[in-house]
């Protein structure tokens, strides 16, 4: 702000203090700057690349500066109100949540599908197959939930088989090692223990269950409140998007933008593009309807939220109403 | 010459009339009584105890004594560089009470700063007394001329060799033109040719120089060769055992090495600093070992 | 001396069989890489498939282990079908080097993949810049720190102990506490270079200042230096050169940490390249990151060490042959 106008400036900060004052002083100072938004190497994330370079924020006409982080990073900047929004799973936004920086999820950009899975051994045919067997995964993240979530339908529970805490990016390594069933990872990990120990085969993988995992775009709530119509207007973009990357005339270039951001070949990275379901706005809407089971943002939410109760990673259920804001997609 | 055994104490008229003129000049350095105790967890030693004596303008003192005498915590005391626990040390009657450019030391180690050349070395006291760079450098030069070593004004020290470091230590103190100059056992460390050499020069600079020197030394034959009195220490505790007024006429030179008054002189200092009863003790046992032939018996070498 | 013996302790060899030598320090782990990349029975414990044949799961330009493809064949060869073909090679961590020469070429011809992408050389630059910068301010304080701490006992009393404890500390622990004060950009990267070498400069530099030849100061002393002079006028000079030696080597640790620093925060530099192509498996664009590292801080130290000997003429052990 400058200082040259002398009284009439400070009058004016005075009266804009006032205006805000529910919400800070520092606010005042934000709307100056671009809206930042932390996004990670994921690609329903990678997505967003898409309207970067083809500069749709400015044609909608609204300032946002996208920063580029390892996820963990990424959601170290967020809680840390470094940035205004950040791109991560349903289940983290309420971990993140939980953790003091409370977040609303705006928009879904995805469900896993397909790159989230429990390979088996040779042998191992399917999850009835791992009754009383060993399973490596790393207790209480996504693939947990994935597991259970499979057992339940095979008509097991967690009793039937026996879990080995394992750091995911050693879990090719430990399935190689012979001692376990099977392992819970997700790409490219997953892959790797497939490449790893020949004959092995995903038994059960986020494409059974859509909805088991939803990413997201979540937002600090003052931001969302200061700057709705620039939120409205991100929003609409994302539409642009997801029309853009599945028609089939232009996703080669999308595919090709994608790519770029993470140092790949297009066509190195077209799998994992597959593994990804990728939701448009219509779609999004119809997911954030409030009903049970994974079909729901909120059903899924709920799950996980219970899931992460149960297994200590926070103490107290969140409000997934106030997690959860559907108007901007209703808009 | 006469090989009856010559009396240290006795004196030729010349060296009595010499000493009688030194007498006459005001005293440069006094000493009264001086203690020296350090303190340690196994309690406390007395390096020095009582010591006093007095030195004239430009007389040359070396003081001589046994490891352990003190004689290196005396000339540090003096330079103002450790305390005392008693007594008094007086610079032209004035208590000394820490380290100063009207006392110059040359120690045994060589202190020059390497990261100045020779020139900068001896213009350095002079700087740090606010001479102006141009004047300092002036006088530096006068002084490294006196010293032989004008044309190493710009080597940096680790050029020279341990002779040429001294000779630029003596003149990096000279330069301050002090009262005394304290030699902390200066050519200790060089070998006996270049020592010789040194002594000679040091002779030469006291002789063109207005400038008191107290000299500490172990070597007999150099404390004999450059003193006028020799002050010689004995150990645990440090006290003064005698002050020797050397009866060797001036001036001095090795050829004098074999003269009755300097063979007196290195008896009675023989005498003072290793005892006979000492030597018996100490060594005789041990020198005499059980040999063995290790060569074939034809191979002589006597 | 014709007659020098290769092990002499202590002794220098003559300047010949020096270069030599600092020549075979680098041939020699290049040959034993290019002998297990190019030599295959040496080691090569995987083939890489080439025809998956009759097996379903092999797949084109898929690793497997000798012994497993060695079993699908002969299971291939009682039961009839087409023979998978394949050829020996090294697991995909270990790139033959003239991958690694390709990738360290293409790396800089490439230009970057999106539109707000950056060079490989500008990613450099931004690591370089971050390590000037964590470097330069932990010297600023470290230095003078460490320098009144090795003159002063009442400085090392005051600040060494506290230090000797926060020096165990590992900086990238403060990761998340730099970003919460500093921001995402460049300030916690540069705090974390700052928290690795400050600690350690101040205790080396403390150290090296004690190692002045106290003996020097007495003689400046006894030629009238007053107390306040002897620093300016002794100690820093007197210390200068091993100063520079130690800064040297510091400059060395700081590298050290610039992958953690550079992985707080937004992606950045040669990290987020490195990270990026370990992720996807391109081991032969992360050796090359590496050997990037490796060459600017050798070049680096070269570089100082060669100047160190003009600023410091004096200085014995730089200009030692």
């Amino acid at each position: 702000m400058s200082s040259s106008s002398g009284i009439t400036g400070f009058k004016q900060l005075l009266r804009r203090t006032v205006l805000v004052a529910g919400l800070g002083l520092a606010m005042v100072v934000e709307a100056a700057q671009p809206i930042k938004i932390g996004y990670s190497d994921w690609p329903g994330w990678v997505a967003w690349q898409v309207a970067i370079e083809k500069g749709w924020f400015k044609e909608a006409g609204v300032d946002v500066k996208f920063e580029w982080f390892d996820y963990a990073a990424s959601m170290t900047a967020f809680s840390a109100g470094k940035i205004d929004a950040v791109t991560v799973t349903n289940g983290d936004a309420l971990v993140t949540a939980a953790g003091g920086a409370k977040n609303v999820m705006i928009i879904v950009t995805d469900y896993s599908n397909g790159n989230d899975m429990i390979v088996g051994k040779p042998g191992i045919k399917s999850l009835k197959d791992l009754k009383g067997k060993k399973v490596g995964l790393e207790i209480g993240l996504v693939e947990h939930l994935l597991l259970l979530n499979g057992l339940e339908k095979a008509g097991l529970n967690e009793a039937d088989v026996s879990i080995v805490n394992t750091p995911t990016n050693e879990t090719p390594q430990a399935l190689a090692s012979g001692s376990l069933a099977a392992i819970g990872a997700w790409q490219p990990n997953s892959g790797e223990a497939m490449k790893r120990v020949p004959g092995a085969k995903p038994i059960y993988t986020s494409a059974d269950e859509p909805g088991l995992i939803y990413d997201v775009l979540t937002v600090n709530p003052v931001s969302l409140s200061t700057r709705r119509a620039d939120w409205e207007k991100i929003v609409k973009v994302w539409g642009k998007v997801v029309t853009y990357i599945n028609d089939p005339k232009t996703q080669p270039d999308a595919v090709k933008i994608m790519a770029g951001r993470v140092g790949l070949k297009p066509a190195a990275y077209l799998p994992f593009l597959k593994g990804t379901r990728l939701l448009t706005l219509e779609e999004g809407k119809q997911v954030m309807v409030k009903a049970d089971g994974f079909k729901s943002l909120y059903g899924s939410t709920k799950i996980v939220d219970d899931f992460n109760v149960k297994y200590g990673i926070y103490k107290k259920p969140q409000d997934l109403d106030k997690a959860i804001d559907t108007s901007l997609v209703n808009k | 010459m006469d090989n009856t055994t010559h009396d240290y104490l006795s004196q030729s008229d010349a060296v009595k009339a010499r000493f009688d003129k030194l007498k006459q000049r005001e005293v440069i350095l006094e000493v009264k009584g001086l203690n020296k105790v350090y303190k340690s967890a196994q309690g406390e030693t007395t390096a020095l105890s009582n010591v006093s004596f007095k030195t004239h303008r430009r007389e040359f003192v070396c003081v001589i004594g046994p490891s352990g005498c003190g004689k290196s915590t005396l000339i540090r005391i003096l330079a103002g560089l450790e305390s005392y626990s008693g007594g008094q040390v007086l610079l032209d009657g004035k208590p000394v009470t820490g380290p100063g450019r009207d006392r110059g030391m040359v120690f045994q180690g060589y202190t020059l700063f390497p990261w100045l050349t020779v020139r900068k070395n001896v213009m350095f006291g002079l700087e740090m007394n606010g001479m102006s760079s141009e004047e300092a450098r002036r006088e530096a030069d006068l002084w490294l001329e006196l010293v032989g070593l004008e044309r190493f004004a710009s080597a940096y020290p680790h050029q020279l060799s341990g002779g040429m470091k001294q000779r630029v230590a003596i003149a990096r103190a000279l330069v301050n033109q002090p009262r005394i100059l304290l030699m902390d056992e200066p050519f200790g460390a060089l070998d006996a040719q270049t020592r010789c050499k040194m002594q000679a020069h040091l002779l030469d600079i006291w002789r063109n120089v207005d400038v008191t020197i107290l000299f500490i030394t172990h070597d007999l034959d150099e404390a004999i060769l450059l003193a006028d009195r020799i002050l010689v220490l004995k150990a645990n505790p440090g006290e003064v055992q005698e002050l020797i007024e050397v009866p060797v006429p001036r001036p001095r030179s090795v050829d004098q090495l074999f003269t009755p008054e300097f063979i007196a002189t290195k008896a009675r200092l023989e005498a003072l600093i290793h005892p006979p009863a000492s030597i018996a003790s100490d060594e005789v046992e041990t020198v005499k070992p059980h040999m063995i032939r290790f060569t074939n018996v034809a191979d002589n070498v006597e | 001396m014709e007659t020098t013996a290769w092990f002499a302790a202590r002794q220098e060899l003559p300047p010949n069989r020096r270069k030599l030598l600092a020549i075979g320090s680098f041939v020699l782990p290049i040959l034993i890489w290019c002998l297990v990349s190019y030599v295959p029975f040496l080691w090569h414990p995987m083939v890489r498939i080439s025809d998956p044949g009759a097996v379903d799961y092999f797949q084109a330009d898929m690793l497997v282990d000798k012994a497993v493809f060695q079993a699908e064949l002969e299971t291939v060869q009682t039961q009839g079908g087409a023979l998978p073909v394949g050829e020996l090679s090294n697991p995909i961590y270990l790139p033959p080097p003239h991958k690694v020469a390709e990738a360290f070429y293409t790396g800089f011809t490439t230009p970057p993949a999106s539109k707000d992408g950056l060079w490989l050389h500008q990613s450099l630059w931004q690591s370089i810049q971050v390590i000037f910068w964590g470097f330069l301010l932990s010297s600023l304080v470290a230095v003078p720190l460490g320098v009144l701490a090795g003159t002063y006992s009442a400085v090392s009393r005051l600040f060494e102990p506290f230090i000797e404890f926060f020096r165990y500390l590992p900086a990238p622990a403060f990761g998340a506490l730099a970003v919460a004060v500093l921001g995402i950009y460049e300030g916690p990267k540069i705090a974390i270079i700052f928290i690795g070498t400050f600690f350690q400069q101040v205790l080396i530099i403390s150290n090296t200042t004690r190692k002045l030849d106290y003996a020097l100061l007495e003689a400046a002393l006894t030629l009238g230096t007053s107390r306040l002079k002897l620093l300016r006028h002794v100690v820093i000079p007197g210390i200068l050169p091993d100063l520079y030696r130690d800064q040297r080597i510091l400059l060395g640790w700081a590298w050290t940490y610039l992958i953690v620093a550079e992985l707080i925060g937004t992606s950045s530099g040669i990290t987020w390249f490195i990270t990026q192509q370990a992720r996807y498996e391109h081991f032969e664009n992360v050796y090359a990151a590496i050997l990037m590292i490796g060459i600017i801080g050798l070049g680096t130290d070269l570089v100082l060490a060669w100047l160190g000997k003009r600023l410091f003429p004096w200085d014995k052990p730089a200009n030692k042959q």
